[in-house]
């Protein structure tokens, strides 16, 4: 490689690195609904935390099912984090192996405030509804 | 004075002052991450311990850097989308230095270091500009009403503590209560026109955010930018103990900076942030 190349590749070849990683962050964020704060794209403090982000199935407590089973508290982080309906199908189909139900309904709820008026309320992000026969 | 002949000495040499302490950061950061995946890290670490005891006087190599370097990208491509932005910028930071190891050239070094920085804050005010809960203030609204921001300072202000908790406790149990029935809290102010305020502190940080980085683009060495930056990352560090971010911030204001004194708060910086990060009482 000529010189003048490769000083141009050691100079600006991991700037480039970064750009490319926030370019993959925009793209997920805009396609798979992958939260800000995560992926390398820097929007940590634009919004609130995906973490208060709820996760609410009819007929069951989240908070109890997480409390023991690491694998169902992986699946449903990654829901909460970028809630898309193929991590919605893979939470749905995780929740109906590990339960004696025959069909769920999961659904994404993120916070909403309103600085004119002040109210906090939640905001329908994502739902499905799954049956067991479907698996 | 014989001391700050010392110190002075060390601070001019600021290429290897900062990539000490870029690795003191990153050994601290290692050690907290070492949970994760922790079966495939084992024999990194331990080949990476042998040949840094027996082979280090007898190779050219780099050995501790490729070593923490070899663990970074582990976590990375086994945690893509779950470790912090900051995990990207501490590789890349890292890549930077492990290169210069080779190429031994400060000037690519440092247009490395610059032009990262300007990636960094630059898409950081960019994202702020993209987020409608950002820019309307209702973010920094939900955060000075929950007690997020400023949190080390609330404990002086007994009352707005006490409004704060209230409404932290006022979501929890909103949370509870099913989503559908579409129920809603009406959140109490910590002060006096805050909507006004996290208006006005929204617009500063975007602000703030495109000033810093087109001054390290534009004049990287200059006085004026680094006070600038300086004030900047004293600012976020007031608002959010966010130290492992800041770190790495006052590390690369340490490689660019030619001013000895404002080099010297950088170190200040960075090693307070360090202390807080091995104590956890700020975040990694």
């Amino acid at each position: 490689m000529p010189n003048k190349q490769k000083e141009l590749l050691l100079k600006y070849g991991i700037s480039s690195l970064a750009v490319v990683a926030i370019a993959i962050q925009l793209f997920l964020a805009n396609t798979q609904r992958l939260n800000p704060w995560k992926g390398g794209g820097y929007g940590m403090y634009t919004g609130i935390h995906y973490y208060y982000n709820q996760i609410y199935i009819p007929g069951m407590v989240v908070d109890s099912m997480i409390a023991d089973n690491r694998e169902m508290k992986r699946i449903l982080g990654r829901l909460k984090l970028m809630p898309n309906d193929q991590n919605l199908v893979k939470a749905a189909k995780f929740v109906l192996k590990t339960t004696d139900k025959d069909s769920i309904q999961i659904q994404i709820w993120k916070p909403r405030v309103n600085s004119e008026n002040g109210d906090y309320s939640r905001e329908l992000v994502n739902e499905i509804h799954f049956k067991k026969s479907d698996l | 004075m014989k001391y700050w002949l010392d110190i002075k000495e060390k601070l001019n040499n600021n290429i290897e002052l900062a990539s000490h302490l870029l690795l003191v950061v990153l050994g601290a950061y290692i050690f907290i991450m070492a949970e994760e995946y922790s079966l495939y890290k084992v024999p990194v670490l331990f080949v990476g311990l042998f040949s840094w005891f027996f082979l280090r006087h007898k190779t050219k190599h780099p050995i501790i850097w490729i070593v923490l370097f070899v663990l970074l990208i582990l976590d990375l491509s086994l945690l893509y989308l779950r470790v912090a932005n900051h995990h990207f910028m501490l590789t890349f930071m890292m890549l930077s230095v492990l290169l210069y190891t080779y190429h031994k050239r400060s000037d690519i070094l440092l247009k490395n270091i610059q032009i990262l920085l300007v990636v960094v804050v630059m898409a950081s005010a960019f994202q702020k500009l993209m987020s409608n809960q950002f820019m309307s203030g209702d973010f920094y609204y939900y955060m000075f009403n929950r007690g997020s921001l400023f949190g080390v300072f609330l404990k002086l202000f007994p009352e707005s503590f006490v409004v704060a908790k209230s409404n932290v406790q006022s979501m929890i149990t909103l949370h509870i209560t099913n989503p559908n029935i579409g129920e809603s809290i009406v959140l109490k102010d910590l002060f006096p026109n805050v909507r006004s305020i996290s208006l006005i502190f929204t617009w500063t940080t975007v602000v703030v955010e495109f000033m810093v980085a087109i001054a390290i683009l534009w004049k990287p060495r200059n006085t004026w930018t680094h006070l600038l930056f300086a004030m900047m990352i004293l600012g976020i560090i007031c608002t959010r103990l966010e130290m492992g971010f800041m770190a790495l911030l006052a590390i690369c204001g340490i490689f660019l900076c030619s001013n000895l004194k404002l080099r010297l708060l950088y170190v200040l910086i960075a090693m307070g942030c360090i202390t807080l990060i091995v104590t956890k009482i700020g975040y990694h």
